[in-house]
């Protein structure tokens, strides 16, 4: 079976959850490029995985598919879209295969013939029978992936689960170990690996306990709900990078119309895709954390420094190897032109001033405190009663402006002095925009 | 390191969990090594426990992302954990009362309130813990740092009162609960990728008009978080208008008036 891309899952996934409602299927089957029947299966199948994964009670299942995943605050605790990562193809056989293996392991030791023996005996009617060599290499794959483990001792080898981390802790100490994953996993990267070990950990605690009593104690307040899509990706190109592979694949830029075209085989009914085939030596990656998206940094060959953002690739593959002292340069050569990027310009450095006004006597001094929690490696330069002064160095004045606006009137641009004109231009317009209305 | 594994498969999980089978993964292993090198975990866990898993975790390699990967733009980390969070969260879990002793920003100090806790929530923004429980004598739903805590005593509550309690609170909470229309000015369509992901962390609907090509997204939040939303707004600048909700369009062109005014326009 060729290797499972998800690229499309992932399209589909995320156009739901940022356009939550706002297309009907033609128009949204349009604009991933794809036909109103791959639509319909894709959903179809999304829908199974969550029914299964989630255990929905069956009035809610006729819940409409983008109703079901849709963000809720207070029901956000299980990361909803964590479905994705479940979704790796199966045959029936053997998933019943695995679980029964799994299952017989749970709890003693046995040996491959005893596994084969009691695997066969398990199957569900109408299923083939697996051989010796099918289980050997079953066997092979769960060690491979570490939930299970060869016991030490002579032949023939015995095999058990390996879940110590939940056989060897208190229920104290697993609700101490649940609580430090869900928080991590919350607010640390990578995450997904983190958000797997918390579900899993989650089905054993209620397992073990009257079920009824479990309440979810954390929130994450102005979290971003689809970022987790994104680490489909993430592992592929940070092994790239640290392999100094070059990579390609189609890029679709999130600002074209189309974010997707699905790979057809049938030349009948091919079509031109609308995405940019790119070949790039990958150095960074970055996560923006005042959009909750991710980016590509690399080297083109013909073009130097390249961005992408993460979502737009599809169909990624590994290519040659580049030399060790070209990959030193590009990466010195990016990591300097990237020191003083608010988010990813690489643009002529620039030194901005801003005066933020404090709030008041007698109020709490919110202005500043945020500027010293989001202003990056700007400094404080100056301060009175009043106010203080603000300054940085950042390449280009694009990516910082949205922060100093959103200050609002709390704040006023000094230099450079054409930041200072937008600023105002800006505030006319939107001034003008509320008068008319 | 692939994140589909065969292992994750969904029908796999939904059969393990009718046998009762816990399985961890090489994946999450590495991932739990990788974050037990964090400060928090020190806080997180009793040094024995810590101690125990790091041997637990000897042979596992951590996932080291640090040559590769950068953030951007991301609010500085304050402590991740706070040693009030273990008994909060234990109070929480345990459907239980607490006698809260706190002071406010104000300087005023509280002890011993009777408080129903229902939440503990972390702000991305704020990079800061808060409980949020219902006030049983002033039956007023509260924040508080968990920085401004003094004392946590747990006390039993029954099950009718718990029951009768979140009762209370979400109807609170349903109360508080407002909207805001938010238009994208049609010329910046070619951004919306870019303001749906602004909007992204609220619970929100978009309302798409394919006749005018016009995308209104439909905000629904607490009533007490207006100022976030709004400097949101400010954030996305032009971009976007603010169509339904007075109050916040007021403010809006509030804000462009003094704002101009700093700057003597």
């Amino acid at each position: 079976m060729a290797r499972e891309s998800f690229d499309k899952e992932i399209q589909f996934l995320r156009m739901l959850v940022l356009t939550s409602g706002a297309y009907n299927r033609q128009q949204f089957a349009d604009r991933l490029g794809i036909s109103i029947h791959t639509f319909d299966k894709t959903i179809k199948r999304l829908k199974e995985i969550v029914n299964s994964v989630y255990r929905q009670l069956p009035e809610e299942q006729s819940k409409e598919f983008a109703e079901t995943i849709r963000y809720s605050y207070l029901e956000s605790s299980d990361p909803m879209l964590l479905f994705l990562f479940r979704a790796k193809s199966l045959k029936e056989s053997e998933s019943q295969r695995i679980s029964a293996l799994l299952a017989a392991m749970h709890g003693q030791a046995l040996t491959v013939m005893e596994l084969l023996d009691g695997c066969c005996s398990s199957m569900a009617e109408g299923m083939p029978l697996p051989d010796e060599k099918t289980i050997r290499n079953d066997l092979k794959y769960l060690e491979q992936v570490g939930v299970i483990k060869k016991e030490p001792g002579p032949r023939p080898y015995r095999y058990r689960i390996f879940n110590d981390l939940a056989a060897q802790l208190s229920h104290d100490e697993l609700l101490d170990l649940y609580s430090f994953v869900d928080i991590m996993a919350n607010t640390q990267i990578p995450s997904v690996q983190g958000y797997l070990l918390r579900d899993g950990l989650k089905k054993h605690m209620i397992r073990n306990q009257a079920a009824a009593r479990w309440a979810e104690p954390f929130l994450y307040k102005y979290h971003y709900y689809s970022r987790i899509l994104d680490e489909a990706h993430l592992f592929m190109l940070l092994g790239a990078i640290r392999s100094r592979r070059s990579i390609s694949f189609l890029y679709f830029s999130p600002k074209k119309e189309t974010s997707y075209a699905s790979k057809n085989t049938n030349p009948l009914f091919e079509r031109e895709t609308e995405g940019k085939q790119q070949s790039v030596l990958p150095l960074k990656v970055i996560y923006d954390h005042q959009y909750g998206r991710w980016y590509l940094l690399g080297h083109h060959n013909r073009h130097g420094i390249k961005k992408y953002r993460l979502e737009g690739l599809t169909q990624i593959s590994e290519e040659d190897t580049a030399a060790n002292e070209l990959f030193d340069i590009k990466k010195a050569e990016l990591e300097q032109r990237i020191q003083y990027s608010w988010l990813i310009d690489t643009g002529q450095p620039v030194t901005v001033r801003v005066r933020f006004f404090h709030p008041g006597p007698g109020i709490k001094n919110f202005v500043k405190e945020r500027v010293l929690l989001q202003g990056q490696w700007g400094v404080i330069t100056e301060e009175n009663e009043d106010f203080f002064i603000y300054e940085i160095i950042v390449n280009g004045t694009i990516e910082i402006k949205p922060w100093i606006r959103s200050f609002g009137s709390s704040c006023e641009v000094l230099e450079p002095m054409r930041l200072r004109q937008e600023m105002i231009a800006e505030w006319k317009e939107i001034k003008s925009g509320y008068e008319s209305v | 390191m692939n994140l589909f594994e065969k292992i994750f498969n969904y029908q796999i999980i939904s059969r393990l969990e009718d046998s009762g089978t816990f399985l961890v993964t090489t994946h999450e292993r590495r991932w739990l090594k990788t974050m037990l090198q964090h400060p928090a975990a020190a806080a997180a866990f009793s040094p024995d426990t810590l101690q125990r898993l790091n041997l637990m975790l000897e042979q596992e390699q951590a996932i080291d992302t640090q040559e590769q990967l950068i953030h951007k733009a991301a609010s500085r980390e304050r402590r991740v954990y706070d040693p009030l969070l273990r008994p909060l969260r234990q109070a929480i879990t345990n459907r239980s009362f607490i006698l809260l002793s706190y002071h406010i920003k104000q300087g005023a100090a509280y002890s011993r309130q009777e408080a129903f806790p229902y939440k503990l929530e972390y702000s991305m923004v704020k990079r800061e813990w808060y409980l949020l429980w219902y006030h049983i004598r002033n039956q007023k739903l509260m924040s508080t740092q968990l920085g401004n805590m003094m004392e946590v005593c747990e006390e039993k509550c029954s099950l009718e009162q718990y029951e009768l309690l979140f009762g209370k609170v979400e109807a609170i909470l349903n109360q508080r609960k407002i909207s805001a229309d938010i238009k994208v000015v049609k010329e910046y369509n070619g951004e919306l990728s870019r303001i749906l992901y602004a909007f992204s962390c609220f619970e929100k609907e978009v309302i798409y008009n394919s006749e005018t090509d016009e995308y209104t997204i439909r905000l629904s939040f607490a009533n007490n978080e207006s100022e976030y939303v709004l400097s949101k707004t400010r954030f996305l600048g032009k971009r976007v208008r603010i169509i339904q909700n007075e109050y916040m369009k007021r403010r809006m062109l509030e804000s462009a008036t003094k704002a101009l005014e700093r700057y003597e326009q």
